[in-house]
């Protein structure tokens, strides 16, 4: 049996470019333990992933996202 | 494209600072202004504040940072002045400078290089 194919959550929304400033939104493609979500989880398309990646490795650095949460007491 | 012609670039940037929550905002907006000087920059330098937001992991010692964002239009070659009178600031705990992409694809053309690119086009018109 064929899968339904997943649509883009991104391309959906109306976002031409993923914004690492906007970490609420970011938050929806990492794991509770930060890790970026694979697409073939999230259902992003691969550019919209790739930028995605991008902007959650820039929003990590600015400190607006955790590496990971598995440090905190 | 030479080496030379890359770097006199004139670009949009974006860059955002983190500083020391413990400075005073005054103390904030004159160091802003001071490496914004080193700059040189063309137009305008739009500033956003975001103000003293938690960090989402401690750097250092410490677990707020207050936020700006300042959006410029830069020469390349005053970049790396800049960056470095950045690091050097006791005050900024962190930065980073990105061309400011709020557009896919590559920066906006000049008019020559539109035109150069009109004489090309002329070759293959045989589009839908």
């Amino acid at each position: 049996m064929r899968r339904q194919k997943k649509t883009c959550p991104i391309t959906e929304a109306g976002i031409r470019f993923v914004d690492y400033k906007d970490e609420r939104f970011l938050a929806r493609f990492i794991t509770d333990n930060g890790k970026i979500l694979p697409s073939r989880l999230s259902g992003v398309d691969a550019r919209h992933q790739r930028q995605l990646a991008k902007a959650i490795k820039k929003a990590r650095y600015l400190a607006l996202l955790p590496y990971t949460r598995g440090h905190q007491p | 494209m030479t080496k030379g012609r890359i770097a006199a670039l004139s670009r949009e940037y974006e860059a955002v600072y983190i500083f020391d929550s413990a400075l005073e905002d005054a103390a904030i907006n004159d160091k802003i202004a001071r490496h914004h000087g080193l700059l040189g920059a063309t137009g305008e330098i739009t500033l956003d504040h975001w103000g003293r937001r938690q960090l989402a992991y401690k750097i250092g010692t410490r677990e707020t940072g207050y936020y700006v964002i300042a959006r410029f239009t830069a020469d390349g070659k005053a970049l790396p002045e800049f960056e470095r009178s950045l690091k050097l600031d006791d005050g900024v705990v962190r930065y980073l400078i990105s061309v400011h992409e709020h557009e896919l694809g590559a920066p906006p053309m000049t008019e020559e290089q539109l035109a150069a690119r009109r004489r090309g086009d002329d070759d293959d018109d045989d589009e839908d």
